[in-house]
């Protein structure tokens, strides 16, 4: 873990590429043009990658898009109760089958979809170099989005300067704290049928918007999800969030989590959670209207996260459909300090146990606290027990923050008022509370 | 009782499965275009029928994912580049047995089938005699002409091992135990292995069960067997996600189907005699060379084509005693590794930890379920452990002078 590692983009639509030797440890993200098809890590010891090696890796990572998109294959693929894919193909079309890399191809090209029907909304506090990354990768989209809303969630609206060199962005201040809260007023601010959400401290690759947007040409899907790649393993933070936590997931297999998923999994807590994540998340307007906003107690500068997986809860209760489509690629900056790491795991514990308690207590689903009482302490009894056997420390003070975010969730359960506060913001059609500016 | 093993081939249409009253389950060995590409058992009611569209719908589940990814390296290959063309070694193979002549006639028949299409420039089957006490096995050897026979009066499978790679005069030496039969892709496999990886210094096969009669049979393949998957595999001296790599030698493969670049084991000076003896100390032996080649700088490579039928043991007892010998083998391997190679001492003591954690847990887990029989394993597996730790490598290696001692 001590080591730095380099992130490798390897295209293995080329003649095959061998992975050339490497000094550091390599996270390697495999493509097909511009169609992600998986990540894999390598030891300096392991490299350079055989022409076989490659070649049976290529294959494999091949099979699994193919049956994912593909109806002839058995796709698209949907999730089963662990937010994975169970892939059934039929034996006959691999019997008939012919040409599967040109099938591929086909896959991987890119169509010009317009997205001027989205608008983007990042919600910023007190980070204004990292927006401005950000906002620079929005300009640069193949589509343009129809509107890109900054807002601002800092009393000292740090963001504002940033913005005289984005004309074009348009600028809300909301200076009530909470994630949730400025993630309501982005969509109150927004005028587009499609609203995209990303964070300040994520850079959205070229085709972002134009592959959010080809997602949602299927009028079935309410929400889109897109893949979430490190931007950098530089510090031990980042490494340790990434590989042994899982960062944000590296799979790259579509799937469909709709309503199938959330029954399955609804009598031990749906496992929403699986979906995506808020760094790359879409919506229809018309969820909005339908299932109202963010829940204004959860989120980051509230209960500390998972407002973005409670929406999907409500989503998917509802009978909607959420797509996840990893040709929508983000790279995100993990924290790079040790302790800011803790704090996040810490906050995201006590946000996914505050956002159980709302799931049960507007629901009536049971197995929301069947999760918290049962899954999570028996999760933190074996991740105790492999952290002793392993002679990992570090992931045992993680792991403390784990318990302590868990403990502060259940105190949020007990704070007064809580309950009162159940009542969901609505309405997308106004503006703002802060000042706009266009 | 029994569970009927059945080969089915994906790419041609299937045809139903009936099991006869005395057969409880089934095993399906599933091939893509001849290629292994699966391998699934189930227990079901005795004598039950399997239609063609429940055999689809579980290939279609278990096996298609593989068979896709075949087809879709067929092309990969087409489309790269030929490999630049190096000259394939010539291949000993080498059978190493005691007293057992029926298993023996019965691989050496397997593997005389396979002979005359060997894709290597020249291929010898070489059997050692392990001091069979009569002359059962010279006999059956004498049976298939152009095999080669050699005697090893000090008995162990490593003095064997060591007699094997003295007399073969090939570059690869492929080993097998006597109680396999080679899949008739078995030579092919091997082929297809060095040619992807030519600079390796050793390689592993697949472990397939060949006969699933006896309750110990099937429980020791539910359990996992010696399976290690239907994807090719490379292992170099360290591995991402992996850090006790190459530590837990296990993962590599079996010592009944492996071989190695015969100049690489010459330099490496063979195997260790001292492992892999018979009772009272046998196995270890595999895990020592497959740390030894990796620690040599060099590859092992795992090549699922490669493959073998086992025989299991047939009962309860000789399964306890299977998993007692894999405590005993590895502990004593460790002793041995932490001695002659210091510099991974942090990784061998850790796994030590690592290990005695996963079976006790392992051991209290299935004693709370009241799984007795598991538990049977797990106590067995740790016991061995524990004796291995206790000085076995040490008694051993005097077992082994006085063996060497005794014998002109």
């Amino acid at each position: 873990m001590a080591e730095r590692w380099d992130i490798r983009h390897v295209d293995l639509s080329a003649a095959l590429p061998a992975i050339a030797e490497s000094e550091r440890p390599v996270f390697a993200v495999f493509w097909w043009r511009e169609l992600p098809l998986g990540v894999r890590t390598f030891l300096p010891e392991e490299l350079p990658l055989g022409r076989t090696q490659i070649a049976s890796l290529a294959a494999d990572l091949a099979a699994v898009q193919l049956a994912a998109r593909l109806e002839h294959f058995g796709g698209p693929a949907r999730a089963t109760f662990d937010g994975r894919a169970v892939l059934s193909i039929p034996l006959d079309a691999i019997r008939s089958s012919g040409d599967l890399l040109g099938q591929l191809d086909a896959l991987a090209e890119t169509t010009p979809a317009p997205a001027s029907d989205i608008s983007v909304v990042i919600c910023t506090r007190d980070r204004p170099v990292a927006l401005a990354g950000c906002l620079a990768r929005l300009r640069d989209q193949q589509s343009p989005p129809g509107q890109i809303v900054v807002v601002d969630n800092s009393s000292r609206r740090t963001a504002e300067p940033i913005l005289s060199s984005f004309p074009d962005v348009q600028y809300v201040h909301e200076p009530r704290p909470g994630l949730s809260v400025a993630r309501n007023a982005g969509v109150r601010a927004s005028r587009c049928p499609l609203i995209a959400f990303t964070d300040d401290d994520v850079e959205p690759y070229q085709g972002w918007t134009r592959e959010i947007a080809r997602a949602f040409s299927n009028p079935d899907i309410d929400a889109v999800t897109g893949l979430v790649l490190p931007a950098e393993l530089d510090t031990a933070a980042q490494r340790f969030f990434q590989l042994e936590m899982g960062g944000f997931g590296g799979e790259c297999t579509p799937l469909i989590f709709d309503g199938r998923f959330f029954a399955e999994t609804c009598p031990k807590g749906a496992q929403v959670w699986r979906v995506g994540a808020g760094a790359n998340m879409a919506f229809r307007r018309t969820v909005f209207d339908k299932i109202g906003l963010f829940d204004e107690r959860l989120g980051a500068g509230a209960s500390g996260c998972s407002e973005d997986s409670e929406l999907w809860y409500r989503l998917l209760a509802g009978g909607g459909a959420c797509l996840f489509e990893p040709r929508a690629v983000v790279l995100h900056h993990h924290r790079e300090q040790w302790n800011e790491l803790r704090q996040q795991v810490r906050a995201y514990m006590q946000g996914h146990v505050s956002a159980l308690l709302v799931q049960a207590d507007r629901f009536g689903h049971r197995g929301n606290i069947r999760r918290i009482v049962r899954q999570l302490p028996a999760y933190f009894a074996r991740t105790a027990f492999r952290a002793i056997q392993d002679g990992a420390s570090l992931r045992l003070q993680i792991l403390q923050e784990e318990v302590l975010g868990w403990l502060g969730g259940l105190r949020y359960a007990i704070q007064p008022g809580w309950r009162a506060r159940s009542k969901l913001p609505c309405g997308t059609a106004g503006l703002g509370t802060g000042g706009v500016r266009s | 009782m029994g569970y009927r093993i059945v080969e089915i081939e994906l790419a041609e249409p299937l045809a139903p499965l009936s099991l006869t009253e005395a057969e409880s389950g089934f095993a399906i060995v599933a091939r893509w275009k001849g290629r292994l590409a699966g391998f699934h058992m189930e227990k079901t009611a005795a004598g039950a029928c399997l239609s063609t569209a429940a055999l689809s719908s579980l290939a279609e589940e278990h096996f298609a994912r593989r068979a896709l990814a075949l087809e879709a390296q067929a092309e990969f290959v087409t489309r790269q580049s030929p490999p630049p063309a190096g000259a394939a070694p010539s291949l000993s193979i080498a059978i190493c047995t005691k007293d057992r002549a029926k298993r023996l006639a019965r691989l050496l028949a397997s593997l005389c089938a396979a002979w005359p299409t060997s894709p290597f420039p020249s291929t010898e089957i070489l059997v050692v005699d392990n001091a069979s006490v009569d002359g059962e096995t010279r006999e059956a050897v004498s049976q298939f002409e152009g095999v080669r026979y050699v005697f090893e009066p000090r008995a162990g499978l490593d003095f064997a091992r060591n007699a094997a790679l003295e007399h073969a005069t090939g570059g690869l030496l492929a080993f097998l135990d006597d109680d396999v039969v080679i899949d008739r892709d078995w030579l092919f496999g091997l082929y297809a292995g060095w040619s992807g990886c030519p600079e390796a210094g050793g390689f592993t096969g697949l472990v397939l069960p060949y006969r699933l009669d006896t309750e110990a049979q099937i429980e020791f393949e539910r359990r996992g067997g010696f399976g290690r998957g239907f994807e090719a595999r490379r292992f170099h001296s360290a591995k991402a996600g992996n850090p006790l790599h190459p530590v837990g030698a296990g993962i590599l493969g079996a010592g009944c189907n492996m071989a190695f670049d015969r100049s690489l084991l010459l330099s490496l000076g063979g195997f260790d005699e001292a492992l892999d003896t018979g009772a009272p100390l046998p196995g270890g032996g595999d895990l020592d060379i497959f740390y030894r080649v990796l620690r040599s700088g060099r590859i092992m490579a795992y090549e699922p084509r490669y493959a073998v039928y086992h025989e299991h043991r047939e009962t309860i007892p000789q399964l306890r005693r299977q998993y007692w010998t894999w405590g005993l083998g590895f502990m004593a391997y460790l002793t041995k590794s932490r001695r002659s190679d210091s510099a991974l001492k942090a990784k061998q003591d850790a796994i030590i930890r690592w290990w005695l954690f996963d079976k006790l847990a392992a051991l209290a887990g299935s004693t709370c379920r009241l799984r007795l029989r598991e538990a049977g394993f797990h106590a067995a597996e740790l016991w061995g452990g524990v004796i291995g730790m206790a000085g076995e490598y040490d008694r051993s290696l005097l077992r082994v002078q006085k063996i060497r001692e005794q014998t002109p």
